[in-house]
């Protein structure tokens, strides 16, 4: 039952005196627990880490021997002060695309490629400049390249998309990113597994299909989470290929 | 109370309410966006478009909570029912803050690739089958849209067009809507999160809109059980002597529907409960200038005949009264919707007009 007691707000006729007081004191809790609520959910993001565009490194340009994994690697013979020879660079086109139908034609030839780097600490990767430009056919003799295996391992970790990663997003990897990651890695981009143990001193290693074909469909489901699965792992330069054997793909708590 | 439909039928209040709450949003906004990241100390900033999405991913959440919490918290103490009385406003800018979040996320995560954007939103990861890496995209898609479809729908044109009882049932979507973007946050951004402060805040505010629910609920099944009538034709409400001047007693019939017996200037008067604009409790109103005030948002009905004043056309059903001694009985039969009854003469009331 209503009470003649109690203050009656109409919504359309003033605010009853007796209830001003309590208003302005729910206004005030409002402004103050929003502008609160917004510093502490602010301040307390993750802090996503060092991968980055490196625009600060400007425009890259090194030759090397075309590799592909399949995803296209450039085994670096004639190098610069950031990318020097020797390093394997991991390739990808813009946005969450590909170069292989540029690297393909080029397979175990010298190239000159060209574009912007991505780096955290280190593992690294180049967006290559679009067409002829971000890679072309280079003269020269082709060295003789190695490829080493290192046997089968049994890793536990998370498969991210490489690019992403490597500073493409911040942050760029986790399960919040898991759709991103799927899309950059149907994409073709370069997937990376993340080794919560370095593998002959690497924690970073590109994946591929048990076969040397792309990451298997199965994957896609294990992607972003905390995982073990076994592979053959082969060390290309100063880059680790792993191999990997979807059969034996298994969440970890 | 509308005789033409107008986009909105501004006063002071809502003035005061639209201003508090958008300073309120703005600040959350400009503090997570321009303040936070200063005291912040990451050795490179967030990409701001995964920044904005978060500002506004949160924002809404927080906007959403508040929204749910008003209900019970007017229906625990009427003195919150301010808080309700312009809520709709609340709830479409809600609806606006979570389609900028979904905008930088579609903008963001999905643009890029060779797809479209919206479709690999629904491609991209399809591990429905698992918890771990669940797609948590469709919970906030789902909750989205609905929230969109109540936004389009609150105007009160779409309450006339739709009635009432479709209306409210389908507002009453906001609760799944609730849950699933519980469950989207749940299933994605705390799985990754290293700090829990957003956890703590997230499952605090979750907590409380279920709690806050459930006294409501448990209050409102105490007061029920207390006005519960007998199945029977007429149905004793009350006695005249506990009824004040411009108040009303309300009963709970057998078949659910609520009634309320007014007494006004010495005579007595019983229309339904439900206000025809969005079911607020007119017995919880009063009487100003002769007409029941609901309380939620100000409609008002002659108590003789259920009939708004004209111009205006809301209609509530009537109920007939008897008195035996000073006890007052109501014909538990309502009658259509603006039905003229009679007042009846309230026992020692006379007097009083």
């Amino acid at each position: 039952m209503s009470d003649n007691d109690k203050p009656f707000f109409v919504g359309y006729l003033p605010t009853p005196k007796a209830l001003r007081g309590l208003l302005l004191a729910v206004c005030v809790l409002f402004i103050s627990g929003l502008s609160g609520f917004g510093l502490a959910l602010g301040v307390a993001q993750d802090d996503p880490g060092d991968g980055a565009f490196r625009f600060d490194y400007g425009r890259q340009t090194v030759t090397g021997v075309v590799e592909l994994t399949p995803y296209p690697l450039l085994r670096v013979t004639e190098g610069n002060e950031r990318i020097p020879a020797g390093h394997t660079l991991m390739l990808a086109g813009g946005g969450k695309t590909n170069v292989e139908s540029r690297a393909i034609p080029l397979e175990g030839q010298l190239a000159q490629v060209s574009g912007t780097m991505l780096q955290r600490g280190a593992l690294d990767m180049l967006q290559l400049r679009g067409g002829a430009n971000g890679i072309s056919a280079a003269e020269g003799e082709v060295p003789q390249i190695e490829t080493v295996p290192l046997g089968r391992w049994k890793l536990a970790g998370e498969i991210c998309d490489g690019k992403c990663l490597a500073g493409a997003m911040r942050p760029g990897r986790g399960l919040a990113h898991k759709a991103c990651a799927n899309l950059c890695l149907l994409g073709k981009v370069p997937p990376v597994f993340v080794s919560t143990q370095p593998v002959d001193g690497s924690e970073f290693l590109l994946v591929t299909g048990p076969n040397g074909e792309h990451l298997p469909e199965k994957a896609y489901h294990y992607v972003a989470q905390f995982i073990s699965l076994e592979g053959d792992v082969e060390r290309r330069g100063d880059l680790l290929v792993l191999r990997m054997d979807p059969d034996t793909l298994e969440v970890l708590d | 109370m509308s005789v033409k439909y107008i986009p909105v039928q501004w006063n002071t209040n809502k003035y005061i309410y639209d201003a508090v709450m958008l300073l309120g949003v703005a600040l959350f906004l400009y503090v997570f966006l321009y303040a936070a990241p200063d005291i912040l100390s990451h050795e490179r900033p967030i990409n701001s478009q995964v920044h904005n999405a978060r500002a506004f991913g949160a924002c809404a959440f927080v906007m959403l909570t508040v929204i749910l919490c008003i209900g019970p918290l007017a229906r625990l103490d009427p003195r919150f029912l301010p808080l309700l009385y312009n809520r709709r406003h609340f709830g479409v800018m809600t609806t606006f803050v979570a389609i900028t979040h979904a905008g930088y996320i579609v903008d963001w995560y999905f643009a890029f690739s060779s797809s479209n954007k919206y479709e690999a939103l629904l491609f991209a990861n399809t591990s429905y089958s698992q918890l771990a890496g669940f797609p948590f995209e469709a919970f906030g898609i789902f909750a989205l849209f609905i929230l969109i479809v109540l936004a389009a729908t609150s105007h009160d044109f779409w309450m006339k067009f739709l009635s009432p009882p479709l209306w409210k049932r389908i507002h009453y979507l906001i609760y799944p809507a609730y849950l699933s973007v519980v469950a989207h946050v749940s299933f994605g951004i705390l799985q990754d999160q290293q700090n829990h402060v957003f956890t703590g805040i997230f499952m605090g505010g979750a907590v409380l809109v279920g709690g806050l629910h459930l006294m409501a609920a448990l209050q409102e099944r105490r007061a029920d059980q207390a006005l519960l009538a007998p199945t029977t034709e007429w149905v004793h409400v009350c006695d005249v002597s506990e009824m004040k001047d411009g108040f009303a007693k309300i009963k709970l019939l057998a078949g659910g529907d609520r009634v309320a017996v007014y007494l006004n200037a010495g005579k007595l008067s019983a229309i339904s409960n439900a206000c025809a604009h969005q079911n607020g409790p007119l017995g919880e109103g009063k009487i100003i200038d002769c007409l029941v005030t609901c309380p939620w948002h100000g409609f008002q009905y002659d108590v003789a005949s259920g009939r708004s004043p004209a111009p205006f056309t809301e209609k509530v059903p009537t109920y007939n009264l008897k008195t035996e001694g000073t006890a007052v009985l109501v014909d538990v039969k309502a009658n259509p919707p603006g039905t003229y009854v009679e007042p009846v003469p309230a026992p020692g009331q006379e007097g009083i007009s």
